[in-house]
């Protein structure tokens, strides 16, 4: 089925619930092919031109589920939301970059999802198209399962608020070529509501977000005069993420491999804060 | 005077004639465009009517019984023709490369993740995987053996026992001590051959009983009488016909997919395909030996080495394999191209439940050369000296002895090599101009930070020996056919990609002077040519080409030289003409072949060569190769990643054949070395492999590649070789990954003893 509108799409979707919808393929096709995957039916989202681009809406953008990542990698989308398009332009090689979409790589909801820590520290909010009509929700209610997709449903849009303020994904892979994350981190600093925002990727299954350590790096800045930091309270506030995404055991040493990507997530943390403000 | 010699001047001499012709240039490929375009077919590519599509069931487990298979279900299920499992090989119920010890199917006893256990054939590939996954097999899991140290004492994983092979080497004088000793222990982990094309079949049975397998070999003969002896038919009713092969690093095609396909296409008399997912490719082809070896070097207050003592343990896997060659060469090369006077080493191939190991380019030799140039670092430290200084007091030389009491006989230029690349310029710094657009560890995109890279700079030396070693016969057979002004070649030498067409092309072009020359595809009804491995084909099958071509030409000088009393020594032929020395005699090929086909058969067999004594005594080689390399590597000290920002490489290679397919074979097993170095490690926690895919097992990419520098070419002539020529693939492959180290010890200051570097053993820890 290769349906043409959004509302076509959710018909369809609605006439055989066992169906999936398939948008790059980048994940779904793989699994097809290796047999791990038997859809009864797949509905094609390529031809759904209003989810392939972006428009604007009360401070916020909304971007089509249907964005490539290399669309997203481009200039004019980078000085739009600077994170996005660098976790775009770090996903894969340009292959992977032309087919796979924004959409996808929530749906997937792979741990290594290079987007998913971006729209966390974002607060995205995601957009559901059902036969019951259209609805919101945060995106970590989403991955976290708090609030899953019922039959039926399509995402649709991503809504992500403007912050015309710096932000970072920084991302650490076993090669210098493209790579799947071994762990990543986005930042951004929300002056309008004096947070900066942080999400860990790659580490657990779903990005996490360190409260604690947002809230004490929040408070060190002068929001009023020059929003720089020591390079001391940026270690710090490595430390401190790291320690909160990969927590000590009570009683065991931590083992090897743990520590390097604790190590990792600090200095990742630490390297996104300092160029934030820098 | 010799053509070889008239036309070996070079380039220049030909400069007149256009394209590229004869040896010495760089003749292109002739499957260079269809491969480029993608239209060059592969096994995966072929088909026949009828055909069916076989499966193998493998085993979830590394160890376990098998008490009972149940194929009865899966024989039902609509569409299927055949299941077969290890009652149903009508021949010898074992196989191997070098000793029988491998079932075609496990029967009893499942010894590797993997394993094959049965195969079906169905009519839809779809159909037959199903039917295998149907196939009822209970398994009682037994322990797995996976630590190669504990297989001495585990209780047999095998009837011949866990120790597959043990050579102690005694060279000198056991109680030497030198003033200065450094220790250390190193570990190199299990690289993939990871060939980029799918390892794919097919067999057609043939009217008389017999089969002809399509797969791509790389020893089509060593492949059929294996084939052969497990189908229980004479070797002359299976055929071997080599088809594209997709990139051969190692053996191909893993015994587990021609077997069963030839036994299925036996059983249904239909022809059966078969294409392994990668996934399984991952789980059946050989790996590079995993290795733990244990060194202690001596050295006078010099840095002359006194003694070097190693202890070296392969992991074999769970089958011998050609293990015993692996370790053969670790331990002939444990000192590396230094010279010694005392070298006591113990090495040891051992069986166990792991995934099984066997011939990747450079076995047992880049092991050894990962751990005794770490040695050459920490003696260089220990001794305040540069690294490069301590190993240019120790370069072997012709002359030399090898441990093994082998004199080198053939050109070893080791500290003109080493010299070369120490005094090769250094990559520049990247400048302060735009620091976005600097490529640092961890890419592009990555999480790079310039105040956090460290530059570092290190040295390594590595040898290899051309040619099967230890008495294997090694011999070549070609036959050259000239007719209507055109040459064609018959060889049984497979075209891996390492180019010998193209070098056997250039040979004919050389000897009979025509411009046209073909290779055929290879199959095993022409004579056998042996493996394509270890630098073989440049040495035996050029070497018979060049034979049977020179025959070829004297019978077509022959009358000629006789109708105008002169030898055949003072004609030449050049550009399809024949002339004389004075120029008074000038004619064609053609015209003198006179509609005449001309025939002639050559064989090429070096001289041989011992087996290793009880003390690792013994001449085991024909051939030796070296090469130097420097690598200069950044360091990202708080994430521990490491790019590889250039490898320099000087390499002797006694003669230059075709420059441009040098080059090539140089980057490429440059590549691979930093695979090796870097990222490539294929895990087996408890003997199950985890995560076999090219997602999961990340090799180089464009980006990781660095620039490599091919500084010099020592081209001294090795006397015994055909042309001269040295082997080119193997020893990049088999010393970069210790440069890589090197320069990572000399950024760090950590001491780097396991490869692939786990960015933990590249981290500095902030002084607290």
């Amino acid at each position: 089925m290769l349906p043409s509108s959004l509302d076509e799409a959710v018909a369809a979707l609605a006439a055989m619930p066992s169906a999936v919808p398939v948008a790059g393929g980048t994940d779904l096709m793989a699994a097809v092919n290796s047999g791990l995957l038997r859809p009864a039916a797949l509905v094609g989202l390529g031809r759904i031109s209003e989810i392939r681009g972006w428009q604007y809406a009360d401070g916020a953008a909304l971007l089509g589920a249907g964005l490539t990542h290399a669309r997203m990698g481009r200039p004019d989308f980078a000085a739009l939301i600077p994170a996005l398009a660098a976790a775009a332009r770090s996903a894969g090689p340009p292959q992977i970059r032309n087919a796979g979409t924004l959409g996808g790589n929530i749906a997937s909801a792979a741990p290594t999802g290079d987007a998913l820590p971006v729209l966390a520290a974002l607060e995205a909010g995601v957009i559901l198209a059902g036969p019951d009509g259209d609805r919101e929700l945060p995106i970590s209610h989403l991955l976290t399962g708090m609030d899953p997709m019922r039959p039926g449903e399509l995402l649709a849009f991503v809504r992500i608020p403007l912050l015309h303020a710096p932000q970072t994904f920084l991302k650490s892979t076993g090669r210098t070529g493209p790579g799947r994350a071994v762990a990543s981190v986005a930042l951004v600093v929300d002056p309008a509501r004096r947070q900066v925002r942080c999400s860990v990727g790659a580490v657990a299954p779903v990005p996490l977000r360190p409260l604690e350590a947002e809230q004490w790096v929040a408070g060190l800045i002068d929001w009023d005069g020059e929003r720089t930091l020591a390079d001391e309270a940026c270690t710090a506030f490595g430390e401190y993420v790291a320690a909160a995404c990969i927590p000590d055991q009570p009683g065991v040493e931590l083992p090897p491999a743990a520590v390097q990507l604790r190590r990792t997530v600090a200095a990742l943390s630490r390297r996104a804060l300092g160029r934030a403000l820098a | 005077m010799s053509i070889i010699d008239g036309t070996g001047a070079g380039p220049e001499t030909l400069a007149g004639s256009g394209a590229p012709h004869g040896l010495g240039t760089s003749v292109p490929s002739t499957e260079a465009l269809a491969k480029t375009q993608g239209t060059y077919p592969y096994a995966a590519d072929l088909w026949a009517e009828g055909l069916l599509w076989a499966a193998v069931l493998r085993s979830p487990h590394p160890h376990a019984r098998i008490t009972r298979i149940d194929t009865t279900e899966a024989a039902a299920m609509p569409g299927v023709r055949a299941v077969v499992t290890h009652e149903d090989v009508p021949g010898d119920a074992m196989h191997g490369r070098r000793v029988a010890d491998r079932p075609v199917f496990a029967g009893d006893l499942v010894r590797h993740h993997g394993e094959p256990i049965a195969a079906v054939a169905a009519d839809h590939p779809d159909t037959a995987r199903l039917a295998a996954a149907a196939i009822l097999v209970e398994y009682e899991v037994l322990e797995p053996v996976t630590d190669p140290e504990k297989a001495f004492a585990a209780e047999p994983l095998h009837p011949d026992g866990n120790l597959i092979r043990h050579i102690p080497l005694r060279f000198g004088d056991p109680d030497a001590v030198g003033e200065v000793v450094v220790e250390g222990l190193y570990r190199v982990g299990r690289q993939d051959p990871a060939p980029i094309g799918a390892e794919a079949g097919l067999a057609v049975p043939r009217p008389d009983g017999g089969v002809e397998l399509y797969v791509a070999s790389t020893d089509p003969h060593a492949d059929r009488d294996l084939a052969a002896a497990c189908f229980g038919l004479e070797s002359d009713r299976v055929k071997v016909v080599v088809t594209g092969v997709p990139g051969a690093m190692g053996d191909r095609e893993d015994s587990g997919i021609q077997l069963p396909l030839g036994l299925l296409a036996l059983r249904t008399g239909c022809p059966v395909k078969f294409v392994a997912t990668r996934e399984e490719s991952f789980l059946g082809h050989a790996h590079r030996h995993p290795t733990l070896l244990r060194y202690r070097h001596h050295a006078d207050a010099e840095g002359r080495l006194v003694k070097v003592e190693a202890q070296i343990l392969l992991d074999a896997g769970a089958y011998a394999d050609s293990s015993s060659d692996a370790l053969a060469a670790a331990v002939a090369f444990a000192a590396g191209p230094y010279v010694v006077p005392h070298v006591f080493v113990e090495g040891w191939a051992v069986r166990t439940n792991n995934p099984p190991s066997g011939h990747v380019r450079g076995e047992g030799a880049l092991q050894v050369c990962t751990a005794y140039e770490g040695q050459m670092d920490k003696l260089a430290a220990k001794l305040g000296l540069e690294p490069a200084e301590v190993r240019m007091r120790n370069v072997l030389a012709t002359g030399d002895m090898l441990p093994t009491g082998q004199t080198v006989t053939c050109p070893a230029p080791v500290g003109e090599l080493l010299k070369a690349v120490r005094d090769a310029d250094l990559p520049p710094l990247p400048d302060g101009e735009d620091e976005s657009q600097w490529l640092l560890p961890g890419g592009l995109s990555g999480a790079g930070e310039p105040g956090a890279v460290r530059r570092g700079v290190g040295y390594a030396l590595g040898m290899v020996h051309v040619l099967g070693a230890e008495g294997t016969d090694e011999v070549s057979t070609a036959t050259v056919r000239v007719h209507d002004g055109r040459a064609t070649v018959i060889c049984a030498a497979v075209e891996t990609g390492q180019g010998f067409t193209t070098l056997a092309r250039q040979i004919v072009q050389d000897v009979l002077g025509v411009d046209e020359v073909r290779v055929l595809p290879s199959d095993t009804d022409q004579p056998p040519a042996g493996p394509a491995a270890r630098g073989r084909h440049t040495w035996v099958s050029g070497g018979a080409v060049e034979r049977a071509a020179k025959m070829v030409r004297t019978q077509l000088l022959q009358p000629l030289a006789a109708k105008f009393g002169m030898s055949v020594e003072l004609l030449t032929i050049a550009d399809g003409k024949i002339t004389s020395y004075d120029g008074v005699l000038s004619t064609t090929v053609a015209e003198t072949l006179d509609g005449k086909e001309l025939w002639a058969t050559a064989q090429c067999r070096p001289h041989p060569t011992d087996r290793l004594d009880e003390n690792g005594q013994g001449d085991a080689f024909v051939g030796l190769t070296f090469c130097a390399v420097r690598a200069v590597v950044d360091v990202d000290i708080e994430l521990g990643s490491v790019r590889v920002v250039e490898l320099a490489v000087a390499q002797d290679v006694g003669r230059i054949l075709n420059p441009r397919q040098l080059a090539a074979r140089i980057e490429a097993g440059v590549t691979q070395g930093v695979g090796m170095a870097l990222m490539e490690d294929l895990r087996a926690p408890r003997g199950v492999v985890k995560r076999p895919s090219l997602t999961g097992y990340p090799m180089p990419t464009a980006l990781d590649a660095p620039d490599v520098r091919i500084v010099k070419l020592v081209e001294e002539r090795d006397v015994v070789a055909p042309f001269g020529a040295k082997a080119v693939s193997a020893v990049p492959v088999v010393t970069s990954p210790a440069a890589v180290a090197a320069a990572v010890r000399a950024a760090t200051g950590r001491p780097v003893t396991r490869l692939p570097i786990r960015p933990q053993a590249a981290v500095v820890k902030p002084r607290t």
